[in-house]
């Protein structure tokens, strides 16, 4: 789950997790932990959908009229992390007409959603498998163009929306669609630890934030720096890192051998290996990396048949000693 | 003394005292005596108890416009919601087990937080809330969403409780003095009393021997045993108050049975689900109320305590409270938390306010979670401006009155349920049984695409039983076909009863039902449970017909060597489509079924199921007959 999400925030291509797991096994935590790893984004001042002053042009209405001035005023920002609760409409999440000053002064204005606030940011969504399809279609097709185009109430709109999709769920509850899960890039299953000394630490941490949050933060605070500077290093250098053709052909085979649809499986696992050698600070992918990847990258894309209950991830293993270790 | 009263008496002070902490309670029982006492006490112990209406929506739970006003005013009038406590405050939630999921999501994110945001600005403020969920729910019907449940710290089950009061006197007292106490200097002192290694790990331990998975319930014990600690005027927590933290957090959640130890050898091991064996009688030291877990004087002397005897005597104050049922549960392997709920696709349509597919506004009123339709309000406001007149000091370019409010519509799809009948009897068992479940599971296929609920009902023997309730998870659905044995007479009514039985629940609940019977349509156990051909015959004929009387769908699949008029008759009058199926094998089967879909609806959108069937709700003539 660390090692996933980090990946993700290396190279936000990679295109998302997938956290399944019981309840109350910290997944909201990890998710709700990045925001503080990640550093602050520059961003078009007043512009409501956190555009990047760098970017030419674009689709972002708000922008538009920003950049038709002289100079661009910027303005610093934590990268969003946007919960969409389970029970969200439509409106909330596309946005809407804003009511008030519809209203007040009968003016049609867009008021923006959830998905106008993630952009370049993160969409968390707790519970994905029990979104209601209508939301889930609307997100496939979102994440997929990385714009979100509003034609409703006579409001005719489009403005970027790219972000990261972060789903979590228990799979005893419902199984999602395979066109949702083909978007993640990266699936994990969280289990509770079953080590008594590790719960132990868990429960006396948590115990230790809520008597003086302030020194805990700043007990962790060194190790978050650490660990947002180590990703960042490894953002610079991962245009520099170098992947083989025979390791793209070994993607290839393996995925092939798995039978997955499509060819975002190779894409991902491509991208999610050398955005992992860049964390590792290498400057070429290994198959090492591929190894500890493909588990990740691969185990949500083969779900062929919904009732063959054998573990996917045994699946991929044992692909995996099948093509590398000939 | 009465054990559960007294405990229940302390879970309404701790959350009174700290309820945005504790994140609040699940209160599992009937309206009666038992529960309004607790109220009671909970209101006299926390004087600022507000209610919370299950349908109020989003707007009023977290604040936004105030429509009315806004209109009179001329300006934007917010209102702020009522989650958003400044003081920490119990929320109480009447009815909670019919809360609507999106209601239950938001308020999950509040407690989980401890933070409101603000419109759409992004702005957040702290809220102190917990939430006293009274859940009233049936056996068969769903309790309260398990993702509110998980989140709420105590659970509290005062069903099976005939009378309140018989409390300790300690617990009289510390009610009695709690309301003259500082509240904030209390929680202040609580947070800060230390706990020791030993009793953290030996809740852990406790929490895991029983498969409680979510670290929740540890970290709400914990924080409990504290409070509760802190009530006692105590400097220390202590294992009385670690004890009680556990029978109220963590028992109630437990999974299962610690294993078995040396000292605790009559307790039934967690034996595999074979479905004739009768629950074995809990061990009568867990069902006799209370041996106090330890006396505390000797704790003090040694705080550098094992936590391994600490743990076991957790534990064993942690049985001390499930009732006897939970433990006949748990030995059965069965987890008490009921199958998710969720939106499916196909299925009755039903108007609503909310979601779905959008329809032609109407004229009403923006209450309940309706929306407002801005774009026909103004229309319908427009021609009518030269009537009403603008108040001189108003800013406003329209004047917009109550009446001229339109809603927005929208069609939404309720879930299906497709209800699985097989019969496991000697009769089908012999040849028929294997075949029938590799046709359900291919069926189960098809449903998996169709995002439909599964409910499997085996019956054999005497009886029919639920082995699946309603799910969508296909991997339980799997292992609990795999599971089915074959053998025994044939409880044709039984399982139409049965069937029935959960059908109307699911009809209940907004979802549409239909049948799958899987039978060669020979009954011959009655009703009662008792031999007899023509009698059995019969209680099937008038349970068919009593299915029929409610409109349901049903199809018939014929599992008997050769087509059956018997079945026939029987799926006539239940107004089922019969397919017979000699020498079927199970992909056969699933295309028959299909075919029957496509026969007379869409052939490629096999999700309009539902509406087939109810066209075949009329009595069938001409059967479809497959080759062989």
């Amino acid at each position: 789950m660390k090692l996933a999400i980090q990946i993700v925030a290396v190279d936000p291509k990679v295109g998302g997790v997938l956290a399944l797991g019981d309840r109350g096994t910290g997944k909201s935590t990890a998710v709700r932990a990045l925001a503080d790893l990640l550093p602050p984004i520059q961003v078009v001042k007043g512009c409501r959908y956190g555009c990047d002053p760098g970017s030419s042009g674009g689709t972002c209405p708000d922008c538009a009229i920003l950049k038709t001035g002289k100079k661009i005023a910027t303005e610093s920002k934590a990268v969003p992390v946007i919960d969409l609760p389970l029970g969200a409409t439509e409106d909330r999440v596309v946005g809407a007409l804003d009511l008030e000053q519809a209203l007040s002064q009968g003016v049609k204005a867009f008021s923006p959603g959830l998905l106008a606030q993630a952009n370049r940011g993160f969409l968390y969504i707790d519970e994905v498998n029990l979104l209601e399809d209508h939301l889930v279609d609307l997100l496939i097709d979102v994440a997929a163009s990385g714009e979100n185009v509003v034609e409703r109430e006579g409001l005719s709109v489009r403005h970027p929306a790219r972000f990261v999709l972060v789903g979590s769920g228990n799979p005893e509850e419902g199984e999602l669609r395979p066109q949702l899960l083909d978007r993640f890039g990266l699936s994990v299953e969280v289990k509770t630890p079953q080590d008594l000394d590790q719960r132990v630490l868990v429960i006396k941490r948590r115990d230790a934030f809520e008597r003086d949050p302030e020194a805990f933060r700043e007990a962790y605070a060194a190790d978050n720096e650490a660990l947002r500077n180590h990703i960042l290093k490894a953002r610079k250098t991962l245009d520099k890192v170098v992947t083989g053709d025979d390791l793209l052909r070994t993607c290839a085979q393996l995925c092939q051998k798995l039978g997955t649809d499509g060819l975002r499986a190779e894409l991902t696992l491509m991208r999610a290996s050398r955005a992992y050698a860049a964390i590792q600070g290498k400057k070429t992918v290994t198959t090492a990396h591929l190894r500890a990847i493909a588990p990740l990258a691969l185990r949500h894309r083969l779900r062929r048949n919904p009732l063959d209950d054998t573990g996917s991830g045994t699946r991929v293993q044992r692909a995996l000693e099948e093509v590398l270790g000939a | 003394m009465n054990l559960a009263w007294d405990d229940a008496l302390w879970a309404a002070a701790a959350l009174s005292v700290d309820p945005s902490g504790l994140r609040g309670v699940w209160l599992r029982a009937p309206h009666g005596p038992v529960r309004d006492n607790w109220l009671t006490e909970l209101t006299r112990l926390h004087p600022s108890l507000r209610r919370l209406p299950g349908h109020a929506d989003s707007e009023r739970l977290l604040g936004g416009l105030d429509l009315g006003a806004t209109l009179n005013a001329g300006r934007a009038v917010y209102q702020a919601g009522l989650l958003l406590q400044t003081s920490p405050t119990v929320l109480l939630l009447p009815m909670a087990e019919r809360l609507p999921d999106d209601t239950a999501a938001i308020l999950g994110q509040v407690l989980d937080q401890g933070q409101v945001t603000l419109g759409s600005s992004g702005m957040t403020q702290d809220s102190f809330i917990g939430v006293a969920a009274l859940d009233e729910a049936l056996e068969d019907e769903p309790p309260l969403a398990g993702g509110l449940q998980e989140r709420l710290g105590i659970w509290l089950d005062l069903r099976s409780m005939g009378r309140s009061g018989g409390e300790s006197e300690e617990t009289r007292l510390v009610l009695d003095t709690l309301p003259e106490l500082d509240m904030h200097a209390l929680r202040a002192h609580a947070l800060q009393l230390p706990v020791s290694d030993a009793q953290l790990t030996a809740m852990c331990q406790t929490a895991m021997a029983l498969g409680v998975d979510s670290l929740r319930a540890p970290l709400a014990a914990i924080k409990l045993a504290k409070v509760m600690a802190a009530l006692r005027g105590n400097d220390l927590v202590e294992d009385e108050d670690l004890g009680r933290a556990a029978r109220l957090v963590i028992t109630p959640r437990a999974t299962r049975l610690p294993p078995p130890e040396e000292d605790q050898q009559e307790q039934p091991p967690p034996e595999p689900p074979e479905q004739d064996s009768p629950p074995e009688e809990p061990p009568t030291e867990a069902t006799e109320p209370p041996q106090e877990p330890e006396p505390p004087a000797q704790e003090q002397d040694e705080p550098e305590f094992d936590p391994q005897h600490m743990a076991e005597l957790m534990l064993e104050a942690a049985l001390a409270s499930l009732p006897a049922d939970v433990l006949a549960q748990l030995a059965e392997g069965n987890k008490p938390a009921a199958a998710g709920r969720g939106q499916g696709r196909s299925g009755d349509r039903k108007m609503s306010f909310l979601r779905g597919t959008p329809m032609p506004p109407r004229p009403g009123n923006p209450r309940q979670g309706a929306r407002l339709h801005v774009l026909a309000t103004l229309n319908a406001a427009v021609p009518r401006q030269k009537l009403r007149r603008i108040p001189a000091n108003s800013k406003a370019r329209l004047a917009i009155r109550t009446e001229d409010f339109h809603v927005h519509r929208f069609a939404e799809n309720s879930p299906t349920c497709l209800i699985f009948a097989i019969d496991a009897s000697g009769s089908a068992a012999l040849h028929r049984l294997a075949e029938a479940k590799g046709a359900v599971e291919l069926l189960l296929a098809q449903s998996y695409a169709r995002r439909d609920q599964v409910c499997v009902i085996g019956f054999r023997g005497t009886t029919a039983e639920v082995l699946l309730p309603p799910t969508k998870s296909l991997v339980r659905a799997k292992r609990s076909l795999s599971g089915l044995p074959g053998g025994g007479g044939t409880p044709l009514a039984k399982a139409i009863e049965q069937s029935l039985q959960v059908a109307l629940a699911e009809k209940r609940l907004g979802h549409s039902p239909s049948l799958v019977m899987l039978s060669d349509g020979r009954p011959n156990v009655t009703l009662q449970g008792q031999g007899g051909r023509a009698q059995a015959l019969e209680d099937a004929l008038t349970l068919a017909r009593q299915w029929r009387s409610h409109g349901l769908p049903a199809i018939w699949l014929d599992t008997s060597a050769r087509p059956d008029p018997q079945a026939q008759q029987l799926a006539k009058e239940m107004g089922a489509r019969y397919v017979p199926l000699p020498l079927a094998n199970g992909s056969r089967m699933a295309q028959a079924v299909q075919a029957v879909q496509a026969g007379s609806a869409m052939p490629t959108v096999p999700s309009k199921l539902a509406p087939v069937w109810q066209k075949q709700a009329a009595p069938s003539t001409t059967p479809v007959w497959r080759n062989p």
